[in-house]
C-alpha cells in the first residue's frame, strides 16, 4: 500500500512543479475526471480490502470511467444539460459507499487484532 | 488476496496519473488570475494619474496642516473664529453660501421654424441639461446654478413627469437660464460656441445664447443636504485599474 501512496505524491508534486494548467473550459471536465479517478481508487482498495481485487477490471474501470465522465459532461454541454450533475451524483454516492466500507473492513481487521493479541 | 507485483506497479500508475491530474486541476483553478494587458502609453497616463492625486492629497495635508498649526497658536477667541471662518470657507465649497463673480449667462430658449405645418413647443430633457452641465464643467466652470437651482456635487437632474427636475423642484418650461461662474468667461464661451450640446440642443429646437457678465451673482443652496445614503464604495469601477 506505500508504494500507490507515494506514486500519488509523486504525481502531485510533478504536476505542481510543471506548472502545467489547461484552459478554463476544460477545467470542468477535468475535475468530473479526477471524480471518476478517486471513485475507481477507492473502488480498487476496497475489493482488495475485500479480496476480490481484479486487476483488469481496475485498470478498465479506470480508462472508462474517466473518459465515460468526461464524454458524459461533454455530452452535456452540447446539449445544455447540466450531465455532469448525473456523473458527479453517481460518483460522489458511489465514493461515500466505498469509503464507508473501507472504513467498516478497517475497523473489523482493528478489533480482530486486538482480540487475537 | 495478494496482488502481483505487475498489478501494483498499475495501481501505482493509476495513483500517478489521478495526482497529476489533481495537480493541473488545482493550479487551473489557482491561476485565474487577470494578466495585465496595458501599453507602455496605458501605464504612463494611470502612473501620472496617481502622481497627480498623491500631489493633492499631500497639498490637502499641508493646508490642513497649516490650520492645525494655526488654531494651536492661537487665544481661545481666535480658535472660535478661524473655525467660523473654516466653516464659512467649507459652506462656500459646499454651495450653501450666495457667491458673485465673473461669468457667463446661458439662455436656453426655443427656436421656430417657419414650418407650413403645425409645430410643437420645444421641451428640455434631463438628459441634454445634463450633457450641458457635464460640457461646461469640463469647460472650467467652477460654480453653476439653473434658474434659480443651484447645482452642487450631489444635484439631481431628472425628469418627473415630463418635467425637468433639479433639485427637487421643476424647472419650468424654457427659456432657462443657466448661470455660470468661470475664471476665464471668454474661454467658456469659446469652447460652448463649438461644443457639440449646440447641436444636441439644434436637434430638439432649443438654441444657446451666450452672454458674458461681470458681476453674476448665484442663490445658494437651500435645502439640507443629506448625505445619510452615502457610503464608500470598495470595489474598483471600470478604468480604476
Amino acid at each position: 500500500m506505500l508504494l500507490p501512496a507515494l506514486f500519488l505524491i509523486l504525481g502531485l508534486i510533478l504536476g505542481l512543479l510543471t506548472n502545467f494548467t489547461i484552459p478554463e473550459i476544460y477545467a470542468n471536465y477535468l475535475s468530473i475526471a479526477v471524480l471518476a479517478a478517486l471513485d475507481t481508487l477507492f473502488g480498487g482498495i476496497r475489493s482488495q480490502l475485500e479480496g476480490k481485487f481484479d486487476q483488469s477490471v481496475f485498470i478498465s474501470g479506470f480508462f472508462f470511467n474517466v473518459s465515460l465522465a468526461a464524454l458524459l459532461a461533454f455530452i452535456g454541454v452540447q446539449l445544455g444539460i447540466d450531465l455532469y450533475l448525473a456523473a458527479i451524483f453517481a460518483f460522489g454516492v458511489r465514493l461515500f459507499h466505498n469509503l464507508a466500507i473501507i472504513r467498516r473492513i478497517m475497523l473489523e481487521k482493528f478489533r480482530l487484532r486486538k482480540r487475537n493479541k | 488476496m495478494i496482488i502481483s507485483n505487475k498489478g501494483k506497479i498499475w495501481i501505482s500508475i493509476i495513483c500517478l496519473i489521478v495526482g497529476f491530474m489533481i495537480a493541473i486541476l488545482f493550479e487551473t483553478k489557482q491561476s485565474t488570475e487577470l494578466r495585465d494587458t496595458r501599453d507602455l502609453w496605458e501605464i504612463r497616463t494611470a502612473l501620472q494619474k496617481e502622481q497627480e492625486i498623491q500631489q493633492n492629497i499631500y497639498n490637502e495635508i499641508a493646508a490642513s496642516e497649516v490650520l492645525l498649526q494655526e488654531y494651536e497658536n492661537q487665544p481661545e477667541r481666535q480658535q472660535l473664529e478661524s473655525l467660523k471662518e473654516s466653516i464659512e470657507n467649507l459652506k462656500e465649497q459646499a454651495g450653501l453660501t450666495v457667491i458673485e463673480g465673473e461669468g457667463v449667462v446661458i439662455t436656453l430658449q426655443p427656436i421656430f421654424q417657419e414650418y407650413d405645418e403645425y409645430q410643437i413647443y420645444p421641451e428640455l430633457t434631463a438628459d441634454l441639461l445634463q450633457f450641458l452641465i457635464n460640457q461646461l464643467n469640463d469647460y472650467g466652470a467652477t460654480e453653476i446654478a439653473v434658474g434659480q437651482e443651484r447645482l452642487i456635487n450631489i444635484t439631481p437632474i431628472r425628469n418627473v413627469n415630463g418635467r425637468v427636475y433639479v433639485n427637487n423642484s421643476p424647472i419650468g418650461d424654457l427659456p432657462v437660464k443657466v448661470h455660470v461662474i468661470t475664471d476665464d468667461p471668454t474661454r467658456l464661451i469659446n469652447h460652448i460656441e463649438v461644443s457639440e450640446s449646440i447641436d444636441y440642443f439644434a436637434l430638439e429646437n432649443i438654441e444657446l445664447k451666450t452672454k458674458q457678465v461681470s458681476a453674476l451673482v448665484l442663490p445658494k443652496y437651500d435645502q439640507t443636504i443629506n448625505l445619510e445614503g452615502l457610503e464608500i464604495t470598495e470595489s474598483l469601477e471600470e478604468g480604476d485599474i
